[in-house]
């Protein structure tokens, strides 16, 4: 029982952290099989209806280029990016890879993604939706899926407490406020009238009926009167019993979406992306709708935006540069790709894509779709990709949030303090 | 050590003429074929071990992304661990709070228990592996998700406070309980030290019970005279275990906060902290000095813990 031997197991941990960029290195190249054909290594992370979806899809694909094989590594979300980085780190990059928004600048920034202008075709694809996967006029990524941050609503619900849908085009976030209380007292308590969210996009939108923009380079551009306002709605909610206390909030906040108040029928309103309607809507087994983000008073934009759901991208490592664009393009633009996936990766980017399959999708995605098309004319422009070191906003946001809804910091303390940790963050 | 040890006294019994330290031609043998057995371990710790600590003792003086190559920045990220990162300071708050309150906890409840299962309880193979199961359980990712539903807004601790008309809270996602059903969580997974406390009580020799009881000595008397003296080898060695292991402490606070360390900050230990320093907000350079520096700890407090050994642990065999 020496001494020795325990720091050897403390050491240990020590090691474990690198043990994993070690052990990551020298795998296949995926370089040139038997019979000239290709292997390209493709990673994305989803359900696993996905990976089927996606597996269908690659098999399509090898049928139509029968000297390219392509072969998919699936991981969950939660582990995704640091998988994604070990591999990268142990230059062993999958040549095809699914980025989202807040990642794609820690990725396009550092070198290791490739510039595909010329070699994919995205001429199909909203020109402002095209270009946030664009970084100073090089298109490091496609976007395959588009979506929307909206609220969504349990209309059964909100009539059952004694009260009407909102006129979504006109309501203001004291009539949220207003309209959340009252389902909470309509019901007895039973149904809580909303859900908070500490979704960066909330806040981005909140900002833009006030004529701020979140980012501005690599600073944040929000006053903290802004954040301030932004946290005082979300106080009353609670005082009003609109939603519920910050601990329950907390607890609820930090499930998905089928185990939220709203997925559980215990809720009748929540803000998420438009893409997890489908979730949402079959966690409930209820029919629910979206509707527009309440604005301020006197506000001349309602501050929406659509977003990439996902993009695809390639490795600049990869040895096969031509066949992981020619994979890219078949994933975005081809129908056969879209009637496979449908809408599984956000509504198809790609217009002709979305024209052939629309009438395939499912019905909740049908609704996003229409819901989208009504609303598109007030939408604001897809913002561009938020700067290296985001990652870190949604976590520092809530964080800084819930220290403020439990009553630890006073709003203006939590919102110098949340500006200056963000642009540390960004900046570093 | 050990190894040496190992071989020398098959040398004395096959050839003890000549006994002594030289080698003969068949030991010589026998070492190249145990070296040769060792070997795969040898290389296993050269490279899976060895290798990787040094590793991440050069990065940890690098700024290193993981998407492209580490440079050199000296001490930056020790000396801004220490002055420009409250984060940093507050986990190491959070850990230190959860280890010096619940490791004591812990022992003393895993010693109650093997004191208790020690009076000869029949079916005592039984019960042992009932209150050992926490310990193989406590670290899992499903023990984590059920404590999240036993102590959320509506599980079965406010279920239960309500029968008393209490109305509680969200335990795991309040920032003044959090830590505390974490604690919780650690304290219940007693079954390892209590097999370990339980082994022990069966060294003692019940001659000096009954020596003592002959003398008068009641139960109080003779768990503070003959027990816990004989005991302290046994303390001393679960309370060295348990103090790294709770210091090291992941699994638990990652999947109760959802990755986080929340509510505002108030489960996130060390190593989460590490973990999302390197793998979330890509400062792998960080997160390797952050191990060294929790490496340091570690082992500085197993120092000092066996330097005050000295006066409180007593061996029975030792005079």
């Amino acid at each position: 029982m020496s001494s020795g031997k325990r720091k050897w197991s403390a050491a240990l941990l020590a090691a474990a952290l690198l043990a994993v960029t070690a052990a990551c290195g020298g795998g296949g190249d995926g370089g040139e099989g038997a019979g000239g054909t290709v292997t390209l290594r493709f990673s994305y992370w989803g359900s696993d209806a996905r990976q089927k979806m996606t597996e269908e899809a690659i098999a399509k694909f090898e049928a139509k280029n029968p000297t390219i094989k392509v072969e998919g590594e699936f991981s969950d979300f939660d582990s995704y990016y640091e998988s994604l980085s070990t591999k990268v780190a142990a230059s062993d990059a999958p040549d095809v890879i699914q980025l989202e928004i807040r990642a794609l600048r820690e990725y396009a920034d550092r070198g290791t993604l490739a510039d595909l202008s010329s070699s994919v075709n995205a001429a199909d694809i909203d020109a402002k939706l095209l270009a946030t996967g664009a970084i100073d006029g090089k298109q490091f990524a496609i976007p395959n899926g588009a979506n929307a941050f909206s609220l969504i609503v349990n209309p059964a619900l909100v009539e059952s407490s004694g009260q009407k849908l909102p006129d979504d085009t006109t309501w203001t976030w004291d009539d949220y406020v207003d309209l959340a209380s009252k389902i909470t007292s309509g019901s007895d308590g039973k149904v809580t009238g909303t859900q908070l969210s500490w979704n960066p996009a909330y806040l981005e939108i909140y900002a833009a009926q006030k004529g701020e923009s979140f980012y501005q380079g690599n600073q944040l551009a929000m006053s903290p009167q802004t954040i301030k306002e932004w946290w005082a709605i979300m106080q009353k909610l609670i005082e009003t019993k609109g939603s519920p206390d910050a601990a329950k909030s907390a607890e609820v906040g930090a499930t998905s979406v089928d185990q939220s108040l709203l997925g559980t029928n215990t809720g009748a309103m929540g803000m998420w992306w438009s893409n997890q309607l489908g979730a949402a809507a079959s966690a409930s087994g209820q029919n629910l709708e979206l509707l527009r983000m309440p604005k301020l008073e006197g506000a001349t934009t309602g501050g929406m935006f659509m977003q990439p759901a996902m993009f695809l991208a390639a490795s600049s490592q990869s040895e096969h540069a031509a066949e992981a664009a020619k994979f890219i393009d078949f994933m975005i633009n081809d129908p056969e790709a879209g009637q496979i996936i449908l809408s599984d990766r956000g509504l198809p980017a790609n217009a002709k894509v979305l024209a052939a399959v629309r009438d395939k999708l499912p019905e909740a995605d049908q609704k996003t779709l229409a819901f989208l098309e009504e609303a598109k004319s007030e939408l604001k422009d897809p913002p561009a990709a938020p700067p290296k070191g985001a990652s870190a906003m949604e976590d520092i946001l809530t964080r800084y949030s819930e220290e403020v809804m439990f009553g630890r910091m006073t709003p203006d303390d939590a919102a110098a303090k949340l500006i200056a940790e963000a642009n540390a963050s960004i900046a570093g | 050590m050990a190894d040496s040890v190992a071989v020398k006294p098959r040398d004395a019994v096959t050839e003890p003429a000549r006994g002594g330290h030289r080698s003969t031609k068949r030991s010589r043998r026998e070492a190249r074929a145990a070296y040769l057995f060792l070997a795969p371990w040898f290389a296993g710790l050269l490279v899976i071990t060895i290798g990787p600590i040094v590793a991440s003792l050069y990065l940890s003086f690098t700024d290193y992304s993981l998407l492209d190559e580490a440079t050199w920045v000296g001490w930056d990220n020790y000396v801004r661990m220490f002055t420009q990162d409250p984060r940093f300071l507050n986990s190491l708050w959070v850990t230190t709070v959860y280890v010096v309150v619940s490791v004591p906890m812990q022992l003393a409840f895993a010693l109650g228990l093997a004191l208790v299962l020690d009076r000869g309880l029949r079916g005592l193979p039984f019960y042992r592996s009932v209150f050992y199961l926490p310990s193989l359980l406590g670290g899992s990712v499903a023990i984590a998700i059920l404590w999240r539903k036993v102590f959320g807004a509506d599980g079965l601790v406010n279920a239960v406070l309500a029968i008393f008309g209490i109305q509680g809270t969200g335990w795991v996602a309040h920032p003044d309980y959090a830590l505390g059903t974490l604690i919780l969580l650690h304290v219940w997974t007693f079954g390892a030290p209590m097999i370990i406390f339980l082994a022990g009580l069966r060294q003692i020799p019940s001659s000096y019970y009954e020596a003592a009881a002959v003398d008068g000595a009641g139960p109080v008397r003779q768990f503070r005279a003959i027990t816990l003296p004989l005991l302290t080898p046994i303390i001393f060695f679960n309370l060295v275990l348990e103090l790294i292991k709770s210091f090291q402490s992941f699994t638990q606070a990652f999947i109760v906060s959802n990755g986080s360390g929340g509510p505002a900050d108030s489960t996130l230990f060390y190593t989460l902290y590490l973990y999302l320093q390197g793998f979330r907000d890509y400062d792998m350079g960080y997160a390797a000095a952050m191990a060294w520096v929790l490496m340091l700890i570690i082992a500085g407090l197993t120092a000092v813990n066996f330097l005050a050994s000295k006066y409180w642990v007593f061996y029975g065999d030792t005079k």
